[in-house]
């Protein structure tokens, strides 16, 4: 069928986002109508497809040029990559809905900023759909430059140093992962992920070692992973407010990707889940930590952003089918509610320059709505019933149960305390305290308010009624544990 | 040993002593410039160890021209004297995305000078580093 292709996720952006100064020389409207148009498409793509892979079985396999790999380059669209940017369509949907009126009347940087958003998504499709490994070390590129420029899309605040910071330190991931990839590329002759997975065992011991170390640093700084995520909160508090979400629910779910499958299909140590435990562990830790001593709400909200990161990471690390489940959950969850935190804090916070706490406080009365949703976000993510955070918790303990991790479970549950006290600190500060009255309260505008309500509405439907997406995490677990399935369906082997 | 190996050895050699340079210039450069240029270097030593990898002793451009095929009969036979092209494709993108990089470094690094009216990494600590 000509209408879905998982190749059109990759070129129509690129093709679009260079094409839009064009379009916007014929009407300014359609350099926000375009974006919007081709995510819409997107989203109804996903969902055929997705419904297509599970009723079938049958995965999406692209081979780029005609190809055939492992010589050429395959794109894969299976139950778990499929899963994967169906949700990121959804989230790209509604960030484009939320900021269609984005700064309205200064039309360069509009278009900017409609620009990079499409080169961000496109990255980050790549980065989960592609086949080869230098392919997504392209792909990661692409998404690394398109977030420095959107760091640095403010000219008034500091956008230009946390940018710099970024890009130092994606840079320097990038380095990693291209000696991770020359490494395996000397050994084994092939850049092929299925066909590496095949071969791994051909490789000399030491250099399979480096060369995965390196390969899980390089990505896990895309993931934000513990040491090296310095750039993270800094990034996501001077980016425009949608970004954040961005941020949250596109690239660092395309990192997380990556070490996925590096660690469930391409390398074959047994050890491996340790590593990912361990680093999981101490983001989780780390993150949560700092955030409860975190004075302004978007620096907040990123660090609790990295610690869900090291939570997803835990869950993987478990190796067992219900982890799996669990961390996928995880991943949905995250992206879905930590977006909708980011739509409405940056509403709370849209007039206060520095974006401190205490600077919306009493908002609760002024601004009911977006105040009412920021709540119910934080209750969804803190994991309480009937919001979809609660299933996710659930599985997760649940699986930790199942290995008889009880010291983690009682760590997981004091985590969730400190993460319940600083997200009731701003919810109390919303709702009971006394207006500043220093900063004007900014209504949102339809669209933007349209977009969070369609978020709370899924967030509470998953709640209510979790099998909407059971389904297909189960299908998608299965998928990711099956090394197997997945050569084959590359390979055709 | 013959000639061709100690030169690979050279080669690999230097493009390692190229990264640690690199390496060197962004954790203890102060100038942004600087920084960037450490980058850049970083970048070009890693290209040039991916092209020594892909060498072959005596080895030919990887194309089978007749004049080729002529001398050496088979493809296979071919195949085995020409250097590896994969590396020097991934080379290529590699340049360009070093190049789309640096660029985009250099542009943040002159908005900084705008803003700070300094170069110095020490002095525009707005943000915590």
């Amino acid at each position: 069928m000509v209408a879905v292709n998982p190749i059109y996720y990759i070129a129509l952006p690129l093709f679009f986002a260079f094409l839009l100064p064009l379009f916007g020389k014929i009407h300014k409207e359609l350099i926000r109508i375009v974006p919007g148009l081709l995510y819409a498409y997107f989203l109804g793509m996903s969902f055929y497809m997705l419904r297509h892979v599970f009723v079938t079985g049958q995965p999406y396999i692209v081979e780029i040029a005609g190809w055939k790999a492992p010589w050429g380059i395959n794109l894969v669209f299976d139950a778990f990559t499929g899963l994967i940017i169906t949700f990121i369509s959804v989230l790209a949907f509604l960030v484009w809905l939320y900021s269609y009126r984005f700064k309205k009347v200064e039309f360069d940087n509009a278009l900017k900023y409609f620009v990079l958003l499409m080169l961000v998504t496109a990255g980050s499709m790549g980065i989960v759909m592609t086949g080869d490994i230098f392919n997504q070390f392209v792909f990661l590129e692409i998404t690394g430059l398109s977030s420095y420029g959107l760091t640095a899309y403010y000219r008034g605040r500091d956008g230009a140093e946390a940018a710099f910071k970024y890009l130092l330190i994606g840079s320097l991931a990038s380095t990693f992962v291209l000696m991770g990839i020359l490494l395996i590329y000397t050994q084994l002759g092939t850049l092929n992920m299925a066909d590496i997975a095949r071969n791994i065992h051909l490789m000399k011991p030491s250099l399979k070692i480096a060369a995965f170390l390196l390969l899980f640093m390089g990505f896990g700084i895309e993931a934000e992973m513990f040491p090296m995520n310095g750039w993270a909160p800094d990034a996501y508090s001077q980016a425009p407010g949608p970004i954040g979400a961005v941020f949250a629910s596109m690239t660092s779910k395309a990192g997380l990707y990556a070490l996925i499958r590096l660690t469930f299909t391409i390398f074959d140590f047994s050890s491996v889940s340790k590593l990912l435990f361990i680093m999981g562990l101490l983001t989780l830790l780390f993150a949560e930590g700092i955030a409860l001593r975190q004075e302004k709400i978007k620096r907040m909200l990123a660090y609790s952003s990295i610690g869900q990161i090291g939570l997803i990471m835990v869950a993987f690390s478990f190796n067992t089918y219900l982890g799996v489940f669990a961390g996928i959950f995880l991943m949905i969850n995250h992206a879905l509610i930590k977006s909708l935190l980011f739509f409405s804090a940056s509403y709370l916070a849209y007039n206060s320059p520095k974006k401190y706490i205490k600077d919306i406080q009493g908002f609760g009365k002024v601004m009911p709505i977006t105040s009412f949703l920021f709540a119910l976000g934080a209750f969804a993510i803190i994991g309480f019933p009937p919001f979809s955070g609660f299933w996710s918790k659930f599985y997760f303990l649940l699986a930790a149960a199942q290995k008889h991790y009880i010291v983690l479970i009682v760590l997981i549950l004091s985590v969730s305390l400190v993460e319940l006290v600083y997200y009731l600190r701003v919810v109390h500060k919303l709702y009971f305290a006394k207006p500043t009255g220093d900063y004007e309260p900014h209504s949102p505008n339809w669209n933007g308010m349209l977009a969070m309500i369609l978020l709370a509405l899924v967030i509470i439907a998953i709640g209510v009624y979790p099998d909407l997406v059971t389904h297909y995490i189960d299908k998608a677990a299965v998928m990711i544990m099956d090394k197997a399935q997945y050569i084959h369906n590359s390979l055709g082997i | 040993m013959d000639n061709i190996l100690i030169l690979k050895i050279a080669f690999i050699g230097a493009s390692i002593t190229l990264l640690f340079i690199g390496l060197y210039a962004v954790l203890t450069k102060r100038n942004l410039i600087k920084i960037v240029l450490g980058l850049s270097i970083m970048d070009n030593g890693l290209n040039l160890l991916f092209i020594t990898m892909g060498f072959v002793k005596h080895g030919t451009a990887p194309i089978f021209s007749p004049l080729v095929m002529e001398k050496l009969k088979t493809v296979d036979a071919a195949a085995q004297v020409m250097v590896d092209p994969v590396v020097q494709a991934l080379v290529l993108t590699a340049i360009v995305i070093g190049f789309g990089v640096t660029a985009v470094a250099l542009a943040l690094v002159l908005r900084l000078y705008r803003h700070h009216n300094t170069t110095n990494i020490d002095e525009i600590r707005n943000l915590k580093w």
